[in-house]
């Protein structure tokens, strides 16, 4: 059986969301596991928003965007969690 | 052999999207549901941001907090959003080769996922209680409780489109050579899959 795009990505996401559900049940808190997460994530979103939405030739604007959101928050995660003290200082009224 | 299955035609299932020639520079759909699905992402980013606040003045709730979440529910919930936006591009790819049924019963197995999405969360939430888990144990479940059922909201009235759409393939108004409202209500299903892939982890995985 030949396995087109889709296949693979829905493949590929499966796989992915098994590895993080592994690490959610056994992995201790650590910034190298926030890591790998962040980039699993910005891996994700940009695998459904290049072959399920399409938006991979699609209008540059829309895709740039889509893309966009994907590196934001998955670098914010990252951030909020190395700065974590500062973020709670700096929200503290 | 009409040009929409003819080897100069490539699709998602049948060749590489890049060639797609209806997405190529272009808005897929209409702009409306782009309105809409930036609108949708705006709110779920003020979420995540709430929630990143939340996290920073409350560690130790964050940090246990997803211990106690079941675990399982998440990742079938992961499994269920994923395949059903599978489905949905299959169907989306079947219409474009003419294949109305074939679309139809991709479109209901994509329904079909989302009704196991809101059953499961409904599981998911009966689980809770019997483990004392309320919106209001903490700020962790109330993040949670705050940002699943705003998610559970999202698939109900997405599902409730795809059905929308299985009806107008049915009465032939979305058809190979036009079905720019599918193509519509594809994009926002793909947007409410989009939105869980952060909530997941950011609830069930990372502490």
């Amino acid at each position: 059986m030949k396995l087109n795009k889709l296949d693979i990505t829905w493949l590929i996401l499966l796989v992915i969301t098994m590895l993080n559900a592994l690490v959610a049940e056994t992995a201790d808190p650590h910034l190298v596991i926030t890591t790998i997460i962040c980039f699993s994530i910005a891996y994700k979103g940009r695998r459904i928003i290049d072959y399920f939405m399409e938006l991979n030739q699609a209008n540059q604007t829309i895709r740039r965007l889509m893309h966009g959101y994907f590196y934001v928050f998955p670098a914010l995660i990252f951030l909020t969690d190395v700065f974590s003290e500062e973020l709670a200082v700096l929200t503290t009224f | 052999m009409n040009q929409a299955s003819s080897n100069t035609f490539h699709i998602n299932g049948c060749g590489s999207v890049t060639t797609e020639p209806e997405t190529i520079k272009k808005i897929p759909g209409n702009k409306a549901v782009w309105v809409a699905i930036f609108a949708e992402l705006s709110e779920f980013a003020v979420f995540f941001i709430a929630y990143f606040i939340a996290k920073a003045h409350n560690p130790i709730e964050f940090e246990q907090g997803p211990l106690q979440l079941n675990t399982l529910a998440g990742t079938l919930n992961t499994f269920a959003l994923i395949t059903s936006s599978y489905f949905v591009a299959k169907a989306l790819a079947a219409i474009r080769l003419n294949e109305p049924d074939k679309s139809i019963r991709y479109l209901s197995f994509a329904v079909f996922c989302g009704f196991c999405y809101l059953a499961i969360k409904y599981w998911e939430y009966h689980w809770n209680v019997d483990h004392g888990i309320r919106a209001n144990t903490n700020s962790f479940f109330s993040m949670y409780y705050y940002m699943t059922f705003n998610h559970l909201i999202h698939v109900t009235w997405a599902s409730c489109s795809l059905m929308w759409a299985i009806s107008q393939i049915k009465v032939g108004n979305y058809t190979q050579e036009r079905h720019l409202g599918l193509t519509a209500i594809a994009c926002y299903w793909h947007m409410v899959d989009l939105a869980w892939v952060i909530i997941f982890p950011l609830l069930y995985v990372l502490r």
